[in-house]
């Protein structure tokens, strides 16, 4: 086994910002390759240069022994490179099969699309990811789990040389991730797949990887066979230091009652969804993807409007018709996807970031810039955003760094009740212990928080309470001391005899 | 500095203009005498008054394509009320009103009915037109009263010194609307309406309230050049502001706004509407036939937005 891709001194500049510093590392035929990074490390830049999105600045790729110039996304294709990039880029407006076929020759004949063998590839692709999906849906129609399997479908449907993966489990549940570990497990071996991975869930680079490289502020730090490293040992290089992640959890609920759902309906969504949140208090939510946690949430702030049930505030019975309303009424809510409900793509970081703040930098009519520099400085530190320049445009922020910006906006905004919709997806192990801290402080401050989220241990690590959902009712609720993975799943997958004790 | 420079997003506009003037000095030095350069400005004024409703709505991520009907009806609206010697400040207001009601038209059809503004506007561009040709019996209308003319509302069509008042008119509106989208939370809720209105809504901006206001803007500036044009030139034209509203969406977009919304500065229009008026002033010039006058400016169009894609399209792709 010889060296099949070989990284030499590759430099990428955009302006002033150096992403990656003189990486050169070796990826060998057939195996599993971790890349592991802080936000902002230049893991993305590297795998957007093999894809022919980014010219690298200085340097060289090799493949297969032979250098290469990748300037084109079409180009990395023929090389036989699949990539699953992290933000989703799939047409919304299409269907599964169309998605997947986009662009292929394979579904032409002639000069017409065969869309009775692109509905049946698909089916097929879609039965081996054990998804429970036709392949004439719209892609619109799916959650964004469901959105990054079919994304991580469509690449290996191809039969890459090299497949890409750059967080593409950020949204999937234990059981989708292991669907997706099986058919990746697969490819490598009865086709000698070379695979890159990418993933701040470093458990999961523990249980897949071969080897792995770490990048730090863009340069090399090292490559090392997994089986010799540990869990830390990882963190402590990625970081430059030790980071200490056992943090006790402490508990700051209080006897009041801050929302009270009551009987929340919505067709095909969730039914009778009642619970209550104290001030100080951290209620999870889990379940499975589908299974009507984020409709609760975006019915709680307006935005999805339930068919029936309750909401009081502090006692009180309000109606939230609107976002606007919500926020008036001092909810905020982290979207799921950050890409489309979160950012404004053609704004800046700060512009994005101060989005629902602008009261705060306001002076008389007129939006002060000093005001709100002071507060980007603020928010940039606390939440240890890395931006260069926040009058960049957003997209020029790694996907971890764009995350932080969607949570510190809400977070300024002093919400009395704080909805997270995953709101770690794509941050790296440093900042989440530096956000579980935040959202500690603010619990601890009497402000309730709801979180959605498919990583239990995080759910499990933050919590007071955790209600487990399923098919669209809340099926059970653990306490946040004596909650375990199994004992959620259990809930979450409504197994029988366990649904009856809940019942009783 | 250099990066300063590049993220300046009207250089590439104002290099346009500023080679255009240039050539046209070069050929007729007279382009640039006071005389004519002040001309070229006053015919800047129509179309810009009316760009800048229009770039609040591109920049919300609308557009409007009635506003040159919005021209004719309020203009023979009011022609028609001064005529019939209504006190001229009620017709002036009756006018702007007017506009507004069917900027509110067009605001409401695209939000809570859905249609999609260029077929809704186109809709109501056609009705107006219409609507101009019945008030006015397909007639041109001029000769005002006496006491009409000597009113404040027709002062907008003189002159202070040397320059025309609806210059400063002009310069007025561009400024205040520069700084209210710059500046201000309504300016920021337009780009964040434009730019993803999904997301706007989830922090809370009422985008259908942005874009209504949008649509009344835009009625209400149509109406007030319509009433400097009758002012300037003492009398309404059959087709008034036909085909206007074509020559006011190349302005904003040529000053670097986005039709998917999202993009565009006030300075970039004015710049884009100067470019619009130099190039037919400079086509006149050099007597050029008249024809070619809309070809011309299709040609700066498009050389104008490539010119800003080429210059930009380093910072979206690294
Ligand atoms: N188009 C761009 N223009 C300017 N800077 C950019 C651009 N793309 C990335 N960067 C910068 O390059 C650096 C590396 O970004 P990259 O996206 O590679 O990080 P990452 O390791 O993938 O992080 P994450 O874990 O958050 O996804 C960051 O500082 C980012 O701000
Ligand atoms: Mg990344």
């Amino acid at each position: 086994m010889g060296a099949y891709i070989q990284f030499r001194n590759i430099t990428k500049k955009f302006g002033g910002t150096t992403a990656l510093n003189q990486v050169s590392f070796d990826i060998q035929e057939g195996e599993i390759h971790c890349l592991c990074g802080e936000n902002g490390a230049g893991k993305s830049t590297l795998i957007n240069l093999c894809g022919g999105i980014f010219q690298p600045t200085e340097g060289q790729i090799f493949i297969g022994g032979k250098p290469v110039v990748i300037k084109t996304v079409e180009q990395s294709e023929k090389l036989g490179i699949s990539i699953v990039h992290q933000e989703i880029p799939l047409c919304l407006n299409m269907t599964i099969a169309e998605n997947i076929f986009l662009n292929r020759k394979e579904a032409v004949k002639g000069l017409f699309l065969d869309k009775k063998y692109m509905n049946e590839e698909a089916a097929k692709l879609l039965k081996r990811f054990q998804l429970n999906l036709k392949p004439t849906q719209l892609v619109e129609e799916l959650s964004i789990a469901e959105q990054s399997i079919i994304q991580i479908a469509k690449a290996v449907y191809y039969k890459p040389k090299i497949l890409i993966l750059d967080e593409p489990t950020a949204a999937l549940t234990d059981d989708q991730r292991d669907v997706m570990y099986a058919v990746v497990r697969e490819l490598v071996k009865t086709q000698k797949t070379t695979v890159l991975y990418v993933s701040h869930r470093l458990e999961e680079c523990m249980e897949l990887g071969d080897r792995a490289t770490i990048l730090r502020d863009g340069c090399f730090i090292t490559t090392r066979d997994i089986k010799d490293l540990t869990m830390d040992d990882i963190v402590t290089l990625m970081v430059g230091r030790k980071i200490d992640r056992s943090k006790k959890r402490e508990s700051y609920v209080r006897d009041e009652v801050l929302m009270e759902v009551k009987h929340f309906t919505k067709k095909r969504q969730f039914e009778d969804v009642s619970f209550q949140l104290k001030k100080g208090e951290i209620l999870g939510l889990a379940g499975f993807v589908g299974a009507g946690r984020t409709e609760v949430l975006t019915a709680i702030f307006g935005a999805n409007r339930p068919d029936s049930g309750e909401l009081y505030l502090e006692g009180k019975k309000v109606n939230v018709k609107s976002p606007a309303d919500a926020i008036r009424h001092r909810i905020s809510m982290i979207p799921e996807n950050r890409r489309d409900d979160g950012l404004i793509a053609s704004m800046s970081v700060q512009q994005n970031a101060q989005m629902v703040v602008l009261d705060k930098i306001k002076n008389g009519i007129f939006l002060n810039k000093k005001k709100s520099d002071a507060l980007m400085t603020k928010m940039t530190s606390d939440y240890l955003i890395k931006a260069g320049n926040p009058s960049n445009p957003i997209f020029t922020l790694s996907g971890g760094n764009q995350q932080k910006v969607v949570i510190a906006r809400w977070i300024a905004n002093h919400p009395s009740i704080l909805l997270c919709d995953e709101p770690t997806r794509g941050i790296d192990v440093g900042a989440k212990d530096e956000i579980y801290g935040i959202l500690r402080k603010i619990a601890s401050k009497g402000i309730g928080i709801v979180i959605v989220s498919s990583e239990l241990p995080e759910l499990i690590s933050l919590c007071d309470r955790i209600l487990v959902m399923h098919e669209g009712k809340i099926t059970g609720e653990v306490g946040g001391d004596e909650a375990t993975e199994a004992g959620i799943m259990r809930y979450a997958a409504a197994l029988k005899d366990d649904y009856q004790y809940a019942d009783e | 500095m250099k990066e300063k420079l590049k993220s300046f997003r009207e250089l590439g506009v104002i290099c346009v203009l500023i080679a255009l003037i240039i050539l046209l000095t070069i050929a007729r030095p007279v382009f640039i005498s006071p005389t004519n350069f002040i001309n070229v400005v006053r015919q800047t004024v129509q179309i810009g008054i009316m760009a800048v409703g229009m770039t609040f709505l591109i920049i919300s991520g609308e557009m409007d394509l009635s506003v040159g009907s919005i021209f004719g009806t309020t203009g023979m609206l009011a022609a028609t009320l001064y005529k019939s010697n209504v006190n001229p400040t009620v017709a002036f207001l009756v006018a702007i009103l007017v506009g507004c009601a069917i900027g509110l038209l067009n605001g409401i059809l695209v939000t809570k009915t859905k249609i999609p503004a260029f077929i809704a506007t186109l809709g109501t561009m056609k009705i107006f037109r219409s609507v101009a040709y019945a008030i006015s019996g397909g007639q041109s209308i001029s000769v005002f009263p006496e006491s009409v003319m000597n009113s404040w509302v027709f002062k907008m069509g003189g002159s202070l010194g040397p320059i025309p008042i609806q210059i400063f008119i002009m310069a007025v509106i561009f400024v205040v609307a520069g700084i209210v989208l710059a500046k201000t939370e309504t300016g920021y809720n337009m780009y964040a309406t434009g730019g993803n209105p999904k997301a706007a809504n989830l922090v809370g901006i009422n985008t259908d309230r942005v874009k209504i206001m949008g649509f009344i803007i835009s009625g209400a500036v149509s109406a007030l050049a319509a009433m400097i044009s009758i002012a300037y030139l003492g009398s309404v034209p059959t087709t008034a502001g036909e085909g206007r509203e074509m020559d006011v969406i190349a302005a904003v977009i040529l000053g670097g706004a986005s039709l998917s919304g999202g993009r565009g500065t006030m300075l970039g229009t004015f710049i884009g509407a100067m470019i619009i008026s130099v190039v037919k002033n400079g086509m006149v010039l050099l007597s050029v036939p008249v024809f070619w006058q809309d070809g011309f400016i299709g040609v700066v169009l498009i050389l104008a937005v490539l010119l800003d894609t080429v210059m930009h399209r380093k910072d979206s792709r690294g």
